[in-house]
Protein backbone atom coordinates (compact mmCIF):
# COMPACT_ATOMS: atom_id res chain seq x y z
CA UNK A 1 0.00 0.00 0.00
CA UNK A 2 1.24 3.44 -0.86
CA UNK A 3 0.95 6.50 1.37
CA UNK A 4 -1.89 8.79 0.39
CA UNK A 5 -1.34 11.34 -2.38
CA UNK A 6 -3.27 12.99 -5.20
CA UNK A 7 -2.14 12.51 -8.77
CA UNK A 8 -2.60 14.29 -12.08
CA UNK A 9 -1.69 13.06 -15.56
CA UNK A 10 -1.28 16.09 -17.84
CA UNK A 11 -0.95 15.65 -21.60
CA UNK A 12 1.20 18.68 -22.35
CA UNK A 13 4.45 19.97 -20.96
CA UNK A 14 2.86 23.36 -20.30
CA UNK A 15 0.20 21.75 -18.09
CA UNK A 16 2.82 19.71 -16.24
CA UNK A 17 4.84 22.87 -15.51
CA UNK A 18 1.69 24.64 -14.31
CA UNK A 19 0.92 21.77 -11.91
CA UNK A 20 4.50 21.70 -10.66
CA UNK A 21 4.33 25.44 -10.01
CA UNK A 22 1.00 25.40 -8.20
CA UNK A 23 0.88 22.14 -6.21
CA UNK A 24 2.44 21.80 -2.77
CA UNK A 25 4.87 19.08 -1.83
CA UNK A 26 4.85 17.73 -5.38
CA UNK A 27 6.89 15.04 -7.15
CA UNK A 28 7.22 14.03 -10.80
CA UNK A 29 6.55 10.38 -11.58
CA UNK A 30 7.73 8.75 -14.80
CA UNK A 31 8.05 4.94 -14.72
CA UNK A 32 7.74 4.93 -10.93
CA UNK A 33 10.35 2.21 -10.46
CA UNK A 34 12.42 4.33 -8.09
CA UNK A 35 9.76 6.67 -6.71
CA UNK A 36 7.16 4.05 -5.78
CA UNK A 37 9.76 1.78 -4.19
CA UNK A 38 10.89 4.75 -2.07
CA UNK A 39 7.29 5.55 -1.15
CA UNK A 40 6.66 1.97 -0.11
CA UNK A 41 9.67 2.40 2.16
CA UNK A 42 8.12 5.44 3.76
CA UNK A 43 8.89 8.47 1.61
CA UNK A 44 5.91 10.83 1.57
CA UNK A 45 4.54 13.47 -0.76
CA UNK A 46 1.12 15.09 -1.18
CA UNK A 47 0.97 15.39 -4.96
CA UNK A 48 2.30 13.47 -7.92
CA UNK A 49 2.50 14.66 -11.55
CA UNK A 50 2.62 11.71 -13.95
CA UNK A 51 4.51 12.75 -17.10
CA UNK A 52 4.11 9.55 -19.13
CA UNK A 53 1.15 10.86 -21.18
CA UNK A 54 3.15 13.80 -22.48
CA UNK A 55 4.06 13.04 -26.09
CA UNK A 56 6.72 15.74 -26.36
CA UNK A 57 8.72 14.18 -23.51
CA UNK A 58 8.96 10.91 -25.42
CA UNK A 59 10.52 12.16 -28.63
CA UNK A 60 13.92 11.22 -30.02
CA UNK A 61 15.50 13.50 -32.57
CA UNK A 62 18.93 13.93 -34.03
CA UNK A 63 20.95 15.36 -36.88
CA UNK A 64 24.24 13.55 -37.10
CA UNK A 65 26.06 14.17 -33.87
CA UNK A 66 23.53 16.24 -31.91
CA UNK A 67 20.92 13.93 -30.46
CA UNK A 68 18.04 14.93 -28.17
CA UNK A 69 16.41 12.20 -26.10
CA UNK A 70 13.05 12.79 -24.40
CA UNK A 71 13.35 12.08 -20.65
CA UNK A 72 10.24 9.86 -20.57
CA UNK A 73 11.64 7.39 -23.11
CA UNK A 74 11.93 3.93 -21.55
CA UNK A 75 15.10 1.85 -21.40
CA UNK A 76 13.47 -0.69 -23.73
CA UNK A 77 12.78 2.01 -26.34
CA UNK A 78 16.32 3.36 -26.11
CA UNK A 79 17.94 -0.02 -26.56
CA UNK A 80 15.74 -0.58 -29.63
CA UNK A 81 16.51 2.77 -31.30
CA UNK A 82 18.78 2.26 -34.33
CA UNK A 83 20.16 5.81 -34.24
CA UNK A 84 21.40 5.32 -30.67
CA UNK A 85 22.84 1.92 -31.49
CA UNK A 86 24.94 3.57 -34.19
CA UNK A 87 25.96 6.77 -32.44
CA UNK A 88 25.79 5.94 -28.73
CA UNK A 89 26.40 2.20 -28.47
CA UNK A 90 27.44 2.33 -24.82
CA UNK A 91 24.07 3.91 -23.90
CA UNK A 92 22.11 1.27 -25.85
CA UNK A 93 24.14 -1.45 -24.18
CA UNK A 94 23.57 -0.03 -20.69
CA UNK A 95 19.80 0.24 -21.32
CA UNK A 96 19.78 -3.40 -22.32
CA UNK A 97 21.40 -4.39 -18.98
CA UNK A 98 19.10 -2.54 -16.63
CA UNK A 99 16.96 -4.53 -14.22
CA UNK A 100 14.69 -6.96 -16.05
CA UNK A 101 12.44 -6.75 -19.12
CA UNK A 102 9.62 -5.38 -16.94
CA UNK A 103 11.86 -2.69 -15.42
CA UNK A 104 13.11 -1.75 -18.91
CA UNK A 105 9.51 -1.37 -20.14
CA UNK A 106 8.71 0.92 -17.20
CA UNK A 107 11.85 2.85 -16.20
CA UNK A 108 12.96 5.94 -18.08
CA UNK A 109 16.22 7.71 -18.83
CA UNK A 110 14.98 10.85 -17.06
CA UNK A 111 14.13 8.86 -13.93
CA UNK A 112 17.54 7.20 -13.92
CA UNK A 113 19.24 10.61 -14.09
CA UNK A 114 17.00 12.41 -11.61
CA UNK A 115 17.32 9.59 -9.09
CA UNK A 116 21.11 9.99 -9.38
CA UNK A 117 22.14 6.73 -7.75
CA UNK A 118 25.93 6.19 -7.66
CA UNK A 119 25.14 2.87 -9.37
CA UNK A 120 22.77 4.26 -12.05
CA UNK A 121 23.65 2.41 -15.22
CA UNK A 122 22.94 5.24 -17.66
CA UNK A 123 25.18 7.82 -16.07
CA UNK A 124 28.60 6.48 -17.20
CA UNK A 125 27.59 6.23 -20.89
CA UNK A 126 25.90 9.63 -20.74
CA UNK A 127 29.08 11.14 -19.27
CA UNK A 128 31.18 10.02 -22.23
CA UNK A 129 28.61 11.53 -24.60
CA UNK A 130 29.06 14.99 -23.03
CA UNK A 131 25.44 15.12 -21.97
CA UNK A 132 23.71 18.43 -21.39
CA UNK A 133 20.31 18.50 -19.68
CA UNK A 134 17.54 20.92 -20.53
CA UNK A 135 15.44 21.87 -17.55
CA UNK A 136 12.25 23.93 -17.51
CA UNK A 137 9.93 25.51 -15.02
CA UNK A 138 7.22 28.12 -15.40
CA UNK A 139 9.84 30.75 -14.65
CA UNK A 140 12.08 29.77 -17.52
CA UNK A 141 14.61 27.38 -19.02
CA UNK A 142 18.13 26.43 -18.08
CA UNK A 143 20.78 24.03 -19.31
CA UNK A 144 23.27 22.11 -17.26
CA UNK A 145 26.10 19.70 -17.98
CA UNK A 146 25.52 16.26 -16.50
CA UNK A 147 28.74 16.63 -14.43
CA UNK A 148 27.19 19.61 -12.64
CA UNK A 149 23.61 18.28 -12.52
CA UNK A 150 24.48 15.54 -10.05
CA UNK A 151 25.62 17.30 -6.92
CA UNK A 152 25.84 14.36 -4.48
CA UNK A 153 24.75 10.72 -4.37
CA UNK A 154 20.94 10.72 -4.93
CA UNK A 155 20.95 14.50 -5.20
CA UNK A 156 20.61 16.70 -8.29
CA UNK A 157 20.23 20.40 -8.91
CA UNK A 158 16.52 19.93 -9.84
CA UNK A 159 14.08 22.04 -7.84
CA UNK A 160 10.64 20.60 -7.00
CA UNK A 161 8.90 22.81 -9.58
CA UNK A 162 11.38 21.96 -12.35
CA UNK A 163 11.05 19.37 -15.09
CA UNK A 164 13.84 17.69 -17.00
CA UNK A 165 12.73 18.16 -20.62
CA UNK A 166 15.61 16.94 -22.83
CA UNK A 167 18.69 14.81 -22.48
CA UNK A 168 21.05 16.13 -25.17
CA UNK A 169 24.01 14.01 -26.16
CA UNK A 170 26.82 14.12 -28.70
CA UNK A 171 26.78 11.09 -30.99
CA UNK A 172 30.19 9.53 -31.57
CA UNK A 173 30.38 8.19 -35.13
CA UNK A 174 33.48 6.11 -35.82
CA UNK A 175 34.04 5.18 -32.19
CA UNK A 176 34.08 1.66 -30.81
CA UNK A 177 31.77 1.78 -27.78
CA UNK A 178 30.72 -0.48 -24.98
CA UNK A 179 29.45 -0.82 -21.44
CA UNK A 180 30.27 -3.54 -18.95
CA UNK A 181 28.92 -3.94 -15.47
CA UNK A 182 29.69 -6.39 -12.76
CA UNK A 183 26.72 -7.24 -10.58
CA UNK A 184 25.86 -10.06 -8.26
CA UNK A 185 23.50 -11.58 -10.80
CA UNK A 186 22.71 -10.61 -14.34
CA UNK A 187 19.06 -9.61 -14.04
CA UNK A 188 17.90 -7.12 -11.39
CA UNK A 189 21.17 -6.62 -9.69
CA UNK A 190 22.18 -3.06 -9.11
CA UNK A 191 25.63 -2.51 -10.56
CA UNK A 192 28.50 -2.76 -8.14
CA UNK A 193 31.02 -1.67 -10.71
CA UNK A 194 30.77 -0.43 -14.25
CA UNK A 195 32.81 0.99 -17.12
CA UNK A 196 31.61 2.79 -20.26
CA UNK A 197 33.98 3.47 -23.10
CA UNK A 198 34.25 5.04 -26.54
CA UNK A 199 37.51 4.52 -28.38
CA UNK A 200 38.66 5.88 -31.74
CA UNK A 201 41.71 4.18 -33.16
CA UNK A 202 43.88 4.55 -36.22
CA UNK A 203 45.81 1.38 -36.92
CA UNK A 204 47.92 0.76 -33.82
CA UNK A 205 47.32 4.17 -32.24
CA UNK A 206 44.64 5.53 -29.94
CA UNK A 207 43.27 8.70 -31.48
CA UNK A 208 40.71 9.60 -28.85
CA UNK A 209 39.50 7.69 -25.79
CA UNK A 210 36.58 8.46 -23.49
CA UNK A 211 36.07 6.47 -20.30
CA UNK A 212 33.63 6.66 -17.41
CA UNK A 213 33.59 4.59 -14.25
CA UNK A 214 30.43 3.94 -12.22
CA UNK A 215 29.76 2.66 -8.69
CA UNK A 216 33.33 3.16 -7.41
CA UNK A 217 33.14 6.78 -6.34
CA UNK A 218 30.24 8.77 -4.83
CA UNK A 219 29.31 9.83 -8.36
CA UNK A 220 30.25 8.17 -11.65
CA UNK A 221 33.20 10.05 -13.18
CA UNK A 222 35.46 10.39 -16.21
CA UNK A 223 39.18 9.99 -15.53
CA UNK A 224 40.11 12.87 -17.84
CA UNK A 225 43.83 12.63 -17.07
CA UNK A 226 43.81 9.05 -18.36
CA UNK A 227 41.88 10.04 -21.49
CA UNK A 228 44.48 12.71 -22.17
CA UNK A 229 47.33 10.27 -21.50
CA UNK A 230 45.92 7.84 -24.08
CA UNK A 231 45.30 10.34 -26.91
CA UNK A 232 47.79 9.66 -29.73
CA UNK A 233 49.62 6.90 -27.89
CA UNK A 234 50.62 3.54 -29.33
CA UNK A 235 48.06 0.83 -28.59
CA UNK A 236 50.12 -1.81 -26.83
CA UNK A 237 50.19 -3.71 -23.54
CA UNK A 238 52.46 -1.17 -21.95
CA UNK A 239 50.17 1.82 -22.66
CA UNK A 240 47.06 -0.12 -21.70
CA UNK A 241 48.59 -1.34 -18.45
CA UNK A 242 49.72 2.15 -17.53
CA UNK A 243 46.29 3.63 -18.33
CA UNK A 244 44.51 1.05 -16.15
CA UNK A 245 46.89 1.80 -13.27
CA UNK A 246 46.20 5.51 -13.65
CA UNK A 247 42.44 4.90 -13.45
CA UNK A 248 42.87 3.05 -10.18
CA UNK A 249 45.06 5.84 -8.81
CA UNK A 250 42.39 8.37 -9.73
CA UNK A 251 39.67 6.39 -7.91
CA UNK A 252 41.88 6.29 -4.81
CA UNK A 253 42.52 10.01 -5.07
CA UNK A 254 38.76 10.76 -5.19
CA UNK A 255 37.56 8.37 -2.52
CA UNK A 256 40.47 7.47 -0.29
CA UNK A 257 40.83 3.82 0.65
CA UNK A 258 37.77 1.64 1.18
CA UNK A 259 37.44 -1.94 2.38
CA UNK A 260 35.63 -2.90 -0.85
CA UNK A 261 38.58 -1.73 -2.94
CA UNK A 262 40.54 -4.93 -2.34
CA UNK A 263 37.96 -6.52 -4.63
CA UNK A 264 36.87 -3.58 -6.75
CA UNK A 265 40.13 -2.08 -7.94
CA UNK A 266 41.59 -5.20 -9.58
CA UNK A 267 38.22 -5.69 -11.32
CA UNK A 268 38.17 -2.11 -12.59
CA UNK A 269 41.70 -2.56 -13.86
CA UNK A 270 40.66 -5.67 -15.75
CA UNK A 271 37.58 -4.02 -17.24
CA UNK A 272 39.52 -0.97 -18.39
CA UNK A 273 42.19 -3.13 -20.02
CA UNK A 274 39.57 -5.16 -21.82
CA UNK A 275 37.79 -2.03 -22.99
CA UNK A 276 40.99 -0.54 -24.38
CA UNK A 277 42.13 -3.72 -26.10
CA UNK A 278 38.74 -4.16 -27.81
CA UNK B 1 -10.63 9.14 -7.10
CA UNK B 2 -10.40 8.78 -10.87
CA UNK B 3 -12.24 6.90 -13.57
CA UNK B 4 -9.98 4.68 -15.66
CA UNK B 5 -11.15 3.01 -18.85
CA UNK B 6 -9.07 0.34 -20.49
CA UNK B 7 -9.22 -3.00 -22.29
CA UNK B 8 -8.93 -5.87 -19.83
CA UNK B 9 -8.36 -9.23 -21.48
CA UNK B 10 -9.98 -7.96 -24.64
CA UNK B 11 -13.06 -6.40 -23.00
CA UNK B 12 -13.61 -2.69 -22.45
CA UNK B 13 -13.89 -1.89 -18.76
CA UNK B 14 -14.15 1.22 -16.61
CA UNK B 15 -13.82 1.69 -12.91
CA UNK B 16 -13.15 4.22 -10.22
CA UNK B 17 -9.73 3.99 -8.55
CA UNK B 18 -7.92 5.93 -5.86
CA UNK B 19 -5.09 8.21 -7.01
CA UNK B 20 -2.55 6.14 -5.09
CA UNK B 21 -4.05 2.77 -6.07
CA UNK B 22 -1.74 0.24 -7.68
CA UNK B 23 -2.83 -1.71 -10.75
CA UNK B 24 -2.11 -4.90 -8.78
CA UNK B 25 -4.74 -4.04 -6.18
CA UNK B 26 -7.27 -2.73 -8.72
CA UNK B 27 -7.08 -6.00 -10.66
CA UNK B 28 -7.34 -8.18 -7.55
CA UNK B 29 -9.95 -6.24 -5.62
CA UNK B 30 -12.08 -4.49 -8.25
CA UNK B 31 -11.96 -7.17 -10.94
CA UNK B 32 -11.35 -10.26 -8.76
CA UNK B 33 -8.41 -11.29 -10.89
CA UNK B 34 -6.46 -13.27 -8.31
CA UNK B 35 -3.88 -14.70 -10.73
CA UNK B 36 -1.99 -11.43 -10.36
CA UNK B 37 -0.17 -11.81 -7.06
CA UNK B 38 1.75 -9.63 -4.67
CA UNK B 39 5.05 -11.30 -3.87
CA UNK B 40 7.69 -8.74 -2.99
CA UNK B 41 5.82 -5.55 -3.92
CA UNK B 42 9.05 -3.87 -5.10
CA UNK B 43 9.82 -5.18 -8.56
CA UNK B 44 11.97 -8.11 -7.60
CA UNK B 45 9.92 -11.28 -8.12
CA UNK B 46 7.64 -10.92 -11.16
CA UNK B 47 4.58 -12.65 -9.76
CA UNK B 48 2.53 -9.46 -10.30
CA UNK B 49 3.45 -9.32 -14.02
CA UNK B 50 0.75 -8.17 -16.44
CA UNK B 51 0.98 -7.20 -20.10
CA UNK B 52 0.34 -3.55 -20.87
CA UNK B 53 0.07 -3.04 -24.63
CA UNK B 54 1.48 -6.56 -24.88
CA UNK B 55 4.70 -5.81 -22.97
CA UNK B 56 5.37 -7.18 -19.47
CA UNK B 57 5.13 -4.72 -16.57
CA UNK B 58 5.13 -5.10 -12.79
CA UNK B 59 1.64 -4.20 -11.58
CA UNK B 60 3.01 -3.74 -8.03
CA UNK B 61 4.87 -0.61 -9.24
CA UNK B 62 2.25 0.67 -11.69
CA UNK B 63 -0.37 3.19 -10.63
CA UNK B 64 -3.81 2.06 -11.81
CA UNK B 65 -4.36 5.50 -13.35
CA UNK B 66 -1.55 4.77 -15.81
CA UNK B 67 -3.51 2.15 -17.79
CA UNK B 68 -6.29 4.56 -18.80
CA UNK B 69 -6.70 4.10 -22.56
CA UNK B 70 -4.36 1.11 -22.71
CA UNK B 71 -4.64 -2.64 -23.17
CA UNK B 72 -4.08 -4.89 -20.13
CA UNK B 73 -3.78 -8.65 -20.27
CA UNK B 74 -3.57 -11.18 -17.45
CA UNK B 75 -3.23 -14.93 -17.72
CA UNK B 76 -7.02 -15.24 -18.02
CA UNK B 77 -6.61 -13.88 -21.54
CA UNK B 78 -4.75 -17.04 -22.56
CA UNK B 79 -7.27 -19.65 -21.46
CA UNK B 80 -8.78 -21.43 -18.50
CA UNK B 81 -9.07 -24.97 -17.18
CA UNK B 82 -11.73 -25.74 -19.78
CA UNK B 83 -9.78 -24.46 -22.76
CA UNK B 84 -6.05 -24.18 -22.25
CA UNK B 85 -3.77 -22.21 -24.53
CA UNK B 86 -1.02 -24.30 -26.20
CA UNK B 87 1.52 -22.41 -24.08
CA UNK B 88 -0.30 -23.41 -20.88
CA UNK B 89 -0.49 -27.03 -22.10
CA UNK B 90 3.22 -27.00 -22.82
CA UNK B 91 3.92 -25.78 -19.25
CA UNK B 92 1.92 -28.68 -17.83
CA UNK B 93 3.48 -31.25 -20.12
CA UNK B 94 7.05 -30.11 -19.46
CA UNK B 95 6.55 -30.11 -15.69
CA UNK B 96 7.09 -26.36 -15.61
CA UNK B 97 4.48 -25.85 -12.88
CA UNK B 98 5.20 -26.96 -9.33
CA UNK B 99 3.69 -24.73 -6.66
CA UNK B 100 2.35 -22.50 -9.43
CA UNK B 101 2.94 -19.18 -7.68
CA UNK B 102 5.17 -17.84 -10.44
CA UNK B 103 3.22 -19.42 -13.30
CA UNK B 104 0.75 -16.67 -14.34
CA UNK B 105 3.55 -14.09 -14.56
CA UNK B 106 5.88 -16.53 -16.25
CA UNK B 107 3.25 -17.39 -18.87
CA UNK B 108 2.68 -13.71 -19.64
CA UNK B 109 6.38 -12.96 -20.10
CA UNK B 110 6.64 -16.02 -22.36
CA UNK B 111 3.52 -15.04 -24.30
CA UNK B 112 4.86 -11.54 -24.88
CA UNK B 113 8.11 -13.02 -26.22
CA UNK B 114 6.30 -15.41 -28.57
CA UNK B 115 4.18 -12.57 -29.95
CA UNK B 116 7.35 -10.87 -31.13
CA UNK B 117 9.49 -13.88 -31.88
CA UNK B 118 7.99 -17.15 -33.10
CA UNK B 119 11.24 -19.04 -32.90
CA UNK B 120 13.31 -17.78 -29.95
CA UNK B 121 16.67 -19.23 -28.95
CA UNK B 122 17.17 -20.56 -25.42
CA UNK B 123 19.08 -17.44 -24.48
CA UNK B 124 16.28 -15.23 -25.78
CA UNK B 125 13.82 -17.28 -23.73
CA UNK B 126 15.97 -16.96 -20.60
CA UNK B 127 16.29 -13.23 -21.14
CA UNK B 128 12.52 -12.85 -21.58
CA UNK B 129 11.76 -14.58 -18.26
CA UNK B 130 14.65 -13.03 -16.35
CA UNK B 131 12.22 -10.71 -14.54
CA UNK B 132 10.21 -13.63 -13.14
CA UNK B 133 11.55 -15.66 -10.23
CA UNK B 134 10.71 -19.33 -9.78
CA UNK B 135 11.73 -20.91 -6.49
CA UNK B 136 10.67 -24.44 -7.48
CA UNK B 137 11.57 -25.60 -10.94
CA UNK B 138 15.09 -24.40 -11.58
CA UNK B 139 13.86 -22.87 -14.88
CA UNK B 140 14.96 -25.75 -17.12
CA UNK B 141 11.43 -27.11 -17.54
CA UNK B 142 10.09 -23.60 -18.08
CA UNK B 143 12.55 -22.88 -20.88
CA UNK B 144 11.71 -26.26 -22.38
CA UNK B 145 7.98 -25.56 -22.25
CA UNK B 146 8.38 -22.20 -23.99
CA UNK B 147 10.59 -23.75 -26.64
CA UNK B 148 8.01 -26.54 -27.20
CA UNK B 149 5.17 -24.06 -27.46
CA UNK B 150 7.01 -21.74 -29.83
CA UNK B 151 6.23 -23.73 -32.95
CA UNK B 152 2.68 -24.53 -31.95
CA UNK B 153 1.09 -21.38 -30.81
CA UNK B 154 -0.23 -18.47 -32.69
CA UNK B 155 0.62 -15.72 -30.27
CA UNK B 156 0.00 -12.82 -32.62
CA UNK B 157 -1.63 -9.87 -30.87
C1 LIG C 1 13.79 -4.28 -9.41
C2 LIG C 1 14.53 -3.06 -9.85
C3 LIG C 1 15.72 -3.20 -10.57
C4 LIG C 1 16.43 -2.08 -10.99
N1 LIG C 1 17.58 -2.28 -11.69
C5 LIG C 1 18.30 -1.19 -12.09
C6 LIG C 1 19.53 -1.37 -12.81
O1 LIG C 1 19.95 -2.48 -13.11
N2 LIG C 1 20.24 -0.26 -13.15
C7 LIG C 1 19.79 1.00 -12.84
O2 LIG C 1 20.48 1.96 -13.18
N3 LIG C 1 18.64 1.19 -12.17
C8 LIG C 1 17.88 0.13 -11.79
N4 LIG C 1 16.72 0.32 -11.09
C9 LIG C 1 16.31 1.68 -10.74
C10 LIG C 1 15.28 2.34 -11.70
O3 LIG C 1 14.54 1.37 -12.40
C11 LIG C 1 15.93 3.25 -12.73
O4 LIG C 1 16.70 4.23 -12.08
C12 LIG C 1 14.92 3.93 -13.64
O5 LIG C 1 15.58 4.47 -14.75
C13 LIG C 1 14.12 5.02 -12.96
O6 LIG C 1 13.23 5.58 -13.92
P1 LIG C 1 11.67 5.79 -13.62
O7 LIG C 1 11.09 6.39 -14.83
O8 LIG C 1 11.05 4.55 -13.13
O9 LIG C 1 11.78 6.86 -12.44
P2 LIG C 1 10.70 7.33 -11.35
O10 LIG C 1 10.67 6.37 -10.25
O11 LIG C 1 9.42 7.68 -12.03
O12 LIG C 1 11.42 8.67 -10.89
C14 LIG C 1 12.66 8.65 -10.22
C15 LIG C 1 13.01 10.06 -9.75
O13 LIG C 1 13.21 10.91 -10.85
C16 LIG C 1 12.30 12.02 -10.83
N5 LIG C 1 11.97 12.27 -12.23
C17 LIG C 1 11.67 11.34 -13.19
N6 LIG C 1 11.52 11.93 -14.39
C18 LIG C 1 11.72 13.26 -14.21
C19 LIG C 1 11.73 14.40 -15.09
N7 LIG C 1 11.51 14.28 -16.42
N8 LIG C 1 11.97 15.63 -14.54
C20 LIG C 1 12.22 15.75 -13.21
N9 LIG C 1 12.27 14.71 -12.35
C21 LIG C 1 12.02 13.48 -12.84
C22 LIG C 1 11.17 11.58 -9.94
O14 LIG C 1 10.55 12.68 -9.31
C23 LIG C 1 11.90 10.70 -8.94
O15 LIG C 1 12.50 11.48 -7.95
C24 LIG C 1 15.96 -0.79 -10.67
C25 LIG C 1 14.76 -0.64 -9.97
C26 LIG C 1 14.05 -1.76 -9.56
C27 LIG C 1 12.75 -1.59 -8.81
S1 LIG D 1 5.20 -8.30 -6.47
FE1 LIG D 1 7.24 -8.88 -6.80
S2 LIG D 1 7.65 -7.86 -8.67
FE2 LIG D 1 5.69 -7.15 -8.18
S1 LIG E 1 6.53 -23.22 -9.62
FE1 LIG E 1 6.80 -22.58 -7.58
S2 LIG E 1 7.71 -20.64 -7.85
FE2 LIG E 1 7.70 -21.39 -9.84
Amino acid sequence: MLPDFASVSPETKADALAYLASLDDVRVIAGGTDLLVNMKRGELCSNVVDIMNIEELRLLSGDGTDIAIGPAITHAAISAAAMLNDLAGSLSAACGWIGSPQIRNMGTIGGNLANASPAADLIPPLLIHDTVLKIESQEGKREERLDDFIVAPYETSLKPHELLTWVCIKGLPGYREGYRRIARRAAWAISRLSVAWAVREDGDRFVDVKLAIGSCTPMPFRPRNVEKFLGGRKKDDHTIGEAAALVVEEIRRITGDRPSFAYKLPVVKGLVQKALRG
Amino acid sequence: MKIVSFALNGKKVSCEVQDRELLLHALRERFSIKSVKEGCGIGECGTCTVLIDNEPHYSCLTLASKVDGHDVKTVEYLGDAGLLHPLQKAFIEAGAVQCGYCTPGMLLSAYSLLMKNENPSDSEIREAISGNLCRCTGYIQIVEAIRDAAGLCKCKP
